[in-house]
């Protein structure tokens, strides 16, 4: 019966190839779009399965509960003794490996060639703990001695040109001297989807050789490290919170007592604790930070999903619209059908097949556009997903199943409609069609309503994101170029270079600093009491010319002066965000002492000196936090920020660069502009309004192409009445109105909906940003514009073809 | 017993306020093995009266007994089954698919009895054969003449072996030599015991059969037995 069908099926499809182009290209595309977001979601939720024990690895948490917050904060960074107490003290904990991640890139020599290489560090138990298969080398002790070192296969190749590395040598560089390590092992390269990604691990005992080490070895109230546990088969410890709590009890016995006498803490339970997070979970969960590859948001990754199913359903809409447009001309053979014999049931199976069958044929299309448009994704979404047919079996079920669910969505109600015509009528030519109901007609307009809000929300990103980017952040940031000093010995060395660079002609300033502006790490915090509440501020180390390098203007107080000695140990300035943190006002502020800053008494408490502006150092989306700066001497500038005077800044870089092979033996000149970093901050700004832009492009392209098709059918099916209103004297205008009313009705319905739901959407998201821009009609008047206007040059095309047809032949025909 | 049993069938129209009449006080017996042919001015309701004879259309009054069953009293479940079964239709249009073959045409109605492959494709081979289309059996309906289409579509009108053959002006659209042809291959059907009920203007092919009956205004004027 079915081949039956499916001759009638193709003959049709193949007869009216136009409408067939049509639909088969906006759905394919529609489930393009859903199939990679797909793939996308299937990635993000994929992350680390790869190790066969993925549900008995977790990683340690601390988890500190507030008095005024029902949140509890969890963080990762974990005391150095951690890992082996719980291993200890708790039977359920097979293994545990205490994890550090690179801190930047550390210099390298190999065979003399100085390079950069980042360096993690890790227990031996890392290779028994997860599933890396080590590839050459010593398979069972990888990390055994001090100066042992594992790389990846890529990062062997890249140091070595081969593979098999093993035996050879890595000098790696600590303070002034190289340092040589051994490499015992190479192992397979770390899969795109695992949280833990590294380059080269280096054994975590050294830590401890070190002199910070030392400090850490035993000490509880130091946190630098990721610690992660292998528990035994079957263990509740994750759920078994008293547990964990008894644990947290033993190695900080008087805690609770403290927070609540302190009146930090009041409600029930301890107020710090721990949690075993499941490894399978970490890349999901947003507040997690891991410290290793950054985490996905789920609530990102659904409405990826939603607006590609968005652009789903546009596709479908138009197979929908169009299967009813056309309709009249299918009708006759459902009313033949039923007289031979047919029921209802048939026809409802042979039209959803039909649907379905060109459903399929465009998911055929669709893999074909994935895999041609997936390194263009992954470059949008910023992504590492790779398209193997082998591997990708639940992808491929899914997309069958989505698939097949179009196919059915967009065929039944045309089945329905089709196959519930009365067949007498059908066949005495006594029934009448239009070329839509009011259902098909709401259709349209929600194409039109998603294509248009989607339209509006790209425009309004946009203009959100030029407004972060174009706004004034409280300093001069163009102009500036940061020196990357990374590695280098800037007590001595960073004075000449100072020198050398102002030396040059035009250079305006130099500053040097402890960190850069703009990187995703480009930024400290610290944490202290002073005596009453907990503080804390963004810290920076800086040298006097900062302010004067940057353009931060001072409100009072003064600047650090290299003239007065006090200013290297005690002095700080702070921004007017710190002032109203702690209530001061300017005048109160100056001379202040910062109590509890330190956790010993016997060192000078830092005092006030100065008040400046508030600027925006951290993106213009946050409000501005308190933030101090120090020159503590303790501290080393790491960063050089130089003004150079507007113009091409070509011939300053070769200048600089110069300035820095002179004094930097060795060390690579790197540097970047400080504007372009700070945009940096917008990144996930820039990649939403793509994301959105696309989604909002494609979808009012295919609801474009459904209009041409309707048009095109209608216009057919009214060629003998606009022929009949020609020969009664009508003008192509006339002609051209009669036509496109319909549409423009159903286009410009679509977009006053799409305007308040977007408008509501839109000022939401915008409430996330501190400095926002005022959403105004003139937005939304170009969105709907654009949208209008695409529709009627899409509706016009048909419409002027049939005007200026020959009335006679429209006639004749009939 | 008589196959088809109509006992005061009515059926009108509404429009508006107004009532049209199409048919009144229609009582008719006509038993299997007939050949009757309904005449009448055009508006007569001769359609109509087809129509409700092949379940396509009910009435507003009146009682038909299918082979002594009550039509309209049934389920329609049941209802389909007969039409399903019994009933074979031929158009003044054709009325073919115009996506499948000739081939394909006739073969549809098999589909939908559920009748197996190879005894499908014997009938289908039998009938060609006996219209002498087969060596058209691959072409579209609208490769055809209008008397070769017309031909197909009795053939996929009898394909099933209906018991009862509805045919509707089934030569109003052909020339008489071409319509010539239809009536003799009705006549043949009614001589291997096929019932028929024919609708035509034409007094010539109305001697073809075996009964008359004339309508007007939707009331039976005439009731004739013609010998042939
Ligand atoms: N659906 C309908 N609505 C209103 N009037 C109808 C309808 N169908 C048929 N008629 C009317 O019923 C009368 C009989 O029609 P019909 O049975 O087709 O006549 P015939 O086939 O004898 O020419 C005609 O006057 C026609 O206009
Ligand atoms: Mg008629």
């Amino acid at each position: 019966m079915w081949v039956n069908y499916l001759k009638a099926a193709m003959r049709n499809l193949a007869k009216q190839k136009l409408l067939t182009l049509i639909n088969i290209s906006g759905l394919s595309i529609g489930l393009a779009c859903s199939a990679l977001f797909i793939l996308y979601a299937l990635n993000e939720f994929n992350y680390d399965r790869f190790h066969p024990d993925v549900n008995r690895i977790f990683e340690v948490y601390r988890n500190t509960g507030k008095i005024d917050d029902p949140d509890r904060s969890m963080d990762t960074y974990l005391p150095m003794p951690l890992g082996p107490a719980m291993k200890t003290d708790l039977v359920d904990v097979e293994e545990m490996v205490r994890m550090r991640g690179a801190w930047g890139d550390e210099f390298i020599r190999v065979d003399g060639k100085v390079g950069k290489m980042p360096l993690n560090f890790a227990d031996p138990s890392f290779f028994r703990v997860f599933n890396f298969p080590i590839l050459y080398g010593n398979q069972q002790h990888p990390l055994q001695d001090h100066n042992d070192l594992v790389l990846t296969r890529t990062t062997a190749v890249r140091l070595f040109g081969q593979e098999n590395a093993v035996g050879r040598t890595v000098e790696i560089r600590n303070g002034e001297e190289y340092v040589p390590f051994k490499v015992t092992a190479i192992f397979a390269d770390i899969p795109a989807q695992s949280s833990i990604q590294l380059d080269a691990l280096a054994n975590y005992e050294l830590l401890s050789e070190t002199a910070a080490g030392e400090r850490y070895q035993n000490h509880w109230n130091r946190s630098s490290f990721q610690t992660f546990v292998k528990l035994v088969p079957g263990s509740n410890l994750a759920q078994d919170q008293p547990r964990l709590d008894a644990f947290r009890q033993k190695y900080y016995p008087g805690e609770e007592a403290e927070r609540r006498s302190r009146g930090l803490w009041d409600r029930e339970g301890i107020p710090v604790t721990y949690g075993l997070m499941p490894m399978a979970q970490i890349h999901t969960n947003p507040e997690f930070f891991n410290g290793f590859a950054s985490p996905a948001n789920p609530e990102t990754i659904w409405l990826l999903i939603a607006i590609s199913l968005g652009v789903l359903i546009v596709a479908c809409i138009n197979f929908t619209t169009l299967a009813i447009g056309r309709s009249s001309g299918r009708a006759r053979e459902v009313g033949i059908r039923k007289i031979i014999g047919s029921k209802k049931r048939h026809l409802m199976f042979q039209f959803i097949g039909e649907s379905v069958l060109l459903s399929l044929a465009s998911a055929l299309i669709a893999i074909l556009l994935v895999n041609y448009l997936l390194p263009a994704f992954n470059e949008l979404a910023n992504t590492n997903i790779d398209f193997n047919f082998n591997r990708q079996l639940l992808f491929f079920l899914v997309i069958g199943g989505l698939t097949f669910i179009t196919g059915v969505l967009a065929g039944i109600y045309p089945a329905m409609v089709l196959s519930s015509f009365e067949p007498l009528k059908i066949v005495q030519g006594k029934l009448r069609f239009s070329s839509g109901n009011t259902f098909t007609r709401s259709l349209v307009v929600f194409q039109f309503v998603l294509s248009t809000a989607l339209i509006c929300a790209t425009l309004i990103i946009l203009k959100q994101l030029n407004y972060l980017k174009s706004s004034y952040p409280g300093f001069n940031k163009e102009n500036v170029v940061i020196v990357n000093a990374d590695g280098v010995d800037t007590r001595t060395i960073g004075p000449r270079f100072k020198q050398n660079v102002l030396a040059i002609k035009g250079i305006e300033g130099v500053s040097g600093s402890e960190l850069s502006l703009g990187e995703g790490t480009g930024w400290s915090r610290s944490g202290w009491n002073d005596g009453t509440e907990e503080r804390s501020a963004y810290e920076y180390f800086v040298d006097p010319d900062f302010l004067k390098v940057m353009g931060i203007e001072l409100v009072t107080g003064r600047n650090f002066n290299p003239e007065i000695a006090a200013d290297t140990i005690n002095s700080v300035v702070v921004n007017e965000a710190f002032l109203r943190a702690f209530n001061w006002t300017p005048e109160e502020a100056i001379g202040k002492e910062l109590k509890g800053y330190y956790e010993s008494a016997e060192r000078v408490l830092p005092r006030v000196i100065g008040v400046v502006k508030d600027f925006h150092y951290r993106p213009m989306s946050e409000e501005v936090s308190p933030q101090l700066f120090h020159q503590f001497p303790d501290y080393l500038p790491h960063k050089y920020f130089i003004r150079l005077p507007s113009g091409d800044p070509a011939p300053y870089l070769t200048a600089i660069g110069k300035a820095w092979d002179e004094v930097a033996n060795n060390i690579p000149y790197n540097y970047a502009f400080l504007d372009e970093n700070l945009d940096r901050f917008y990144q996930s700004e820039a990649r939403w309004s793509k994301i959105i832009g696309w989604a909002g492009g494609i979808s009012i392209f295919i609801a474009c192409l459904g209009l041409f098709g309707l048009s095109l059918l209608s216009s057919m099916s009214r060629r003998k009445e606009l022929g009949v209103r020609k020969v009664l004297g009508a003008d192509v205008f006339a002609l051209i109105y009669v036509q496109i009313r319909n549409y423009f009705v159903l286009v410009a319905l679509g977009i006053l909906i799409a305007v308040p739901i977007t408008w509501y959407i839109m000022h939401g998201w915008l409430q996330h940003f501190a400095n926002r821009i005022q959403v105004g009609p003139g937005i939304f008047f170009i969105g709907a514009a654009g949208s209008l206007l695409l529709a009627f040059v899409t509706v016009l095309f048909n419409s002027l073809k049939e005007a200026t047809h020959s009335p006679i032949e429209a006639i004749q025909n009939q | 017993m008589p196959m088809i049993q109509l006992s005061n069938i009515e059926r009108y129209y509404t429009t508006g306020l107004q009532k049209t009449w199409v048919l009144r006080q229609i009582n008719l017996n006509i038993n299997a093995g007939e050949f009757v042919t309904i005449m009448g001015p055009s508006g007569a309701g001769k359609s109509t009266l087809l129509n409700i004879i092949g379940m396509l259309d009910q009435p507003n009054n009146g009682e038909f007994l299918f082979l002594d069953e009550p039509v309209f009293q049934m389920k329609e479940r049941h209802r389909n089954e007969l039409h399903k079964q019994y009933m074979g239709f031929v158009f003044q249009a054709y009325h073919l698919i115009d996506d499948l073959t000739v081939y394909e045409n006739i073969e549809t109605p098999l589909l939908y009895r559920k009748i197996k492959k190879n005894e499908r494709q014997s009938i289908i081979a039998e009938l060609l054969d006996r219209f002498n289309m087969v060596a058209k059996k691959d072409l579209f309906p609208s490769q055809l003449s209008g008397g070769q289409q017309q031909i197909v579509g009795v053939a996929r009108a009898i394909a099933a072996k209906p018991k009862l053959l509805l045919a509707d002006e089934p030569t109003g659209n052909l020339h008489s030599t071409q319509g010539e042809v239809i009536m003799d291959l009705f006549k043949q059907l009614h001589a291997e015991g096929m019932t028929i009920i024919q609708v035509t203007h034409s007094e010539k092919y109305a001697t073809y059969g075996s009964r008359i009956i004339f309508l007007e205004d939707g009331f039976v004027r005439n009731d004739e037995r013609i010998g042939s």
